[in-house]
């Protein structure tokens, strides 16, 4: 390892009165990575990247960042952050804002200036430097959130639902600025719960619901493990016994059967070629017949199920 | 260090970047410069009055009594003989506003010290006090007339009394005449009630405006809550500082132009009110230390109102208890110039909340051993850091709050938390 790991939870708790927002959450962001924190909503993402940012102070468990046992605010200069609830001073100027923001987070005056200055340019802002914030649009105060983020050019990026609220224009901004701070090998950590988005985003992801981890570790290896398999099935006019294969309970799961159209999900150590045989067997004319992996909304689904519509009660207040 | 500094010069800067620094600026010194003079303006009246000498008497009163009012130069008097329609023609002049008022004398006048005035206003302090004066100066002469005296004996009799009052302050008296010291004293406790009160609420809506637009989320995973409002609290206070020079200058400037009217008025009106005071340096150092000591223990409390407060008129709800410190420190004032040793005075200069202005108003009216004013200063200071302490763990929790505003039991939780 030439660097330590950016960011380490370890059994982190938080509890606020009468409920436990984070409950024993363990993680590890490795350099480099893009990594989702995904959840429902009230399911602890914001609680657990405050305590990562300092901003709360975890009730157990240790917050490691860069290697040592210490909250954000240490490692400020090194860390950039955007929280899910954006709005920065109405009546201060563009550029004066993202010095003062700058500053906050270590650099000098000067240095600030330029950066700012560079961005503004880089995503079409330049003439607005001296204009206050309350006359520029929501979606251009959204740019200028995201250039005070990264200003400083930090080394872990946190983003708490980096998406939400944006109009697409914004939105396939943010990605890119996501992708090229990857490509740049800085670490990113962000929450959402819009899975299509993680799905293309992140390298390594961990699911929580209810303050507790439910999965960790990398897309593809959580796509395999979690995500059984999935057989996508279409009959060419004749269906044939097929209603009897898919009865099968050595074979199939569960079937989402249309008639002319199915989804089956393969039971536990089920051979899809002995399905197409005994389909084939069966006297049904097959148009497609193709193995699919899960998407991840659907692993998300079955994971958190039913506790998906019960953890849609209150954000913690703090 | 270097961040507390960033948000101490983004208050400073931002604020004194906007007009309404700068209009406070050219208003503030007119405004109390309006305080200041206005009451003697009003309790001078308005004006020459225009009245009528109704003479029922055998003598040369009412002449006399004329010629001395005419003199005045506060009115402006005619002598006309009694009898006929006069009282109801004059009185019927008074009603349509060409006429202030008319004074009559009779025979009575002189023998019984009987005289009657009426006018459309008789609640004029200042008319009804001269006439007093001129009709009793006139009564008196003419008795000691009608005793033999020599008129001439009578007007050397007649010199007017000027009592000068002068406080006896650190170790001797000073040429400050009690007039001053009181205008001073009434002068010091407003300035200092307005400032404290109009920058505390300064901070409490800076803090706000970051708790609203979520900026201090941003801002604590940087710099630790207690700097962020200690940098705050002093940014708001280099600006009020800089207003106070602004002030000072401006309202030196102003007094200088205007010392010779207020000088000219005063020699017209015998006794004044209010006059303009000689400010000495120590009164400045008394001045600003108190009125620092003030922001500071005040702006600590508004920040913490702001912090537990969401919208701008949950803050104006919630301030109200601390403004009202404020404000009962400023009503005391008044009795604190009525007896400026009283155990009340003493007391009310100690205790921190109502020291900030309790103690530059009796520096100011009075004389106060230093003792005093050191264990006031230390009592204050250390009621600034145990306040700050307070309010910084209301702060800490209450800018990451949102929704319902805490109720007192939950405040003293955050305290001991």
């Amino acid at each position: 390892m030439t660097s330590p790991t950016p960011l380490v939870l370890d059994r982190v708790s938080k509890r606020f009165a009468g409920h436990t927002a984070v409950d024993q959450l363990s993680l590890s962001v490795p350099t480099g990575v893009v990594y989702g924190l995904l959840g429902p909503n009230g399911a602890g993402k914001t609680t657990t990247i405050r305590m990562i940012m300092d901003i709360l102070q975890p009730d157990d468990g240790t917050v490691r960042l860069f290697g040592q046992p210490s909250g954000g605010r240490a490692h400020a200069e090194r860390i950039g952050y955007l929280p899910e609830e954006r709005g920065l001073y109405r009546k201060m100027r563009v550029l004066d804002v993202l010095v003062f923001l700058g500053e906050m987070k270590g650099m000098d005056r000067r240095q600030a200036r330029d950066r700012a200055g560079e961005w503004l340019e880089r995503l079409g802002l330049a003439q607005w430097a001296p204009r206050p914030i309350d006359e520029l649009s929501k979606g251009m105060q959204q740019k200028v959130q995201f250039i005070s983020t990264i200003l400083h050019n930090p080394d872990l990026v946190v983003l708490d639902e980096p998406f939400s609220g944006l109009d697409p224009v914004n939105t396939q901004a943010m990605k890119d600025i996501v992708l090229d701070l990857h490509r740049r090998g800085k670490t990113i950590l962000f929450s959402t719960h819009i899975m299509e988005q993680a799905e293309k985003l992140c390298d390594q992801l961990c699911i929580i619901a209810h303050g507790r981890k439910l999965v960790d570790g990398p897309l593809g290896e959580i796509k395999r493990t979690h995500g059984g398999h999935h057989l996508v099935i279409g009959f060419d006019g004749n269906a044939g016994g097929s209603a009897r294969v898919f009865a099968d309970k050595t074979l199939v799961n569960k079937v989402d059967n249309y008639g002319q159209y199915a989804e089956l999900e393969l039971a536990p150590g089920a051979d899809a070629q002995r399905i197409l045989s005994e389909l084939v067997a069966s006297g049904a004319r097959l148009s497609r017949f193709e193995l699919q992996e899960a998407s991840l909304h659907k692993i998300f689904i079955d994971l958190v199920g039913p506790d998906a519509r019960n953890a849609e009660g209150r954000e913690p207040h703090a | 260090m270097r961040k507390i500094w960033a948000v101490v010069r983004r208050e400073f800067v931002e604020r004194v970047r906007r007009r309404w620094f700068w209009i406070m600026a050219l208003v503030g010194p007119l405004f109390f410069g309006a305080v200041f003079v206005l009451p003697s303006v009003l309790a001078r009246g308005g004006g020459v009055r225009q009245i009528v000498v109704v003479d029922g008497t055998a003598g040369p009163l009412g002449r006399r009594i004329t010629d001395s009012l005419n003199a005045t130069r506060a009115f402006d008097a005619v002598l006309v003989r009694a009898g006929g329609q006069v009282l109801d023609s004059l009185t019927t002049e008074v009603e349509e506003k060409r006429l202030s008022g008319f004074l009559i004398l009779t025979d009575a006048t002189v023998d019984s010290g009987k005289a009657e005035y009426r006018g459309s206003n008789v609640s004029g302090l200042a008319t009804v006090g001269t006439l007093r004066h001129v009709v009793g100066d006139a009564v008196s002469t003419a008795r000691l007339e009608r005793a033999g005296v020599d008129p001439r004996i009578v007007a050397e009799a007649r010199v007017p009394l000027h009592l000068a009052t002068h406080p006896i302050a650190r170790g001797g008296a000073t040429a400050q005449t009690g007039e001053q010291s009181f205008s001073l004293a009434y002068f010091m406790g407003i300035i200092l009630y307005t400032a404290i009160l109009l920058y505390g609420i300064n901070v409490m809506s800076s803090v706000l405006e970051e708790k609203t637009t979520r900026i201090v989320e941003v801002l604590v995973s940087s710099v630790r809550p207690f700097e962020l409002m200690v940098g705050k609290v002093v940014g708001v206070g280099a600006v009020s500082i800089l207003q106070f020079l602004i002030w000072g200058v401006g309202g030196r400037l102003l007094l200088a132009r205007h010392a010779s009217p207020l000088a000219g008025s005063d020699a017209a009106n015998g006794e004044e009110i209010f006059q303009v005071p000689h400010v000495s340096g120590g009164t400045l150092a008394i001045f600003m230390a108190y009125f620092l000591g003030g922001f500071f223990l005040y702006s600590a409390m508004f920040a913490a109102v702001g912090a537990i407060s969401s919208t701008e008129q949950e803050a104006r709800q919630a301030q109200q208890p601390v403004a009202w410190l404020l404000v009962l420190s400023f009503v005391s004032m008044f009795a604190l110039l009525n007896d400026p040793n009283s155990t009340l005075a003493i007391t009310l200069s100690l205790v921190p909340l109502s020291a900030p202005i309790a103690m530059p108003v009796r520096w100011a009216a009075g004389n106060i051993p230093g003792y005093e004013i050191a264990l006031s200063l230390a009592i204050l200071v250390v009621s600034i850091v145990g306040v700050t302490w307070i309010a910084a763990r209301i702060y800490r929790v209450g800018i990451l709050m949102t929704g319902k505003r805490p109720n007192l039991r939950e405040l003293v939780r955050w305290v001991r938390a």
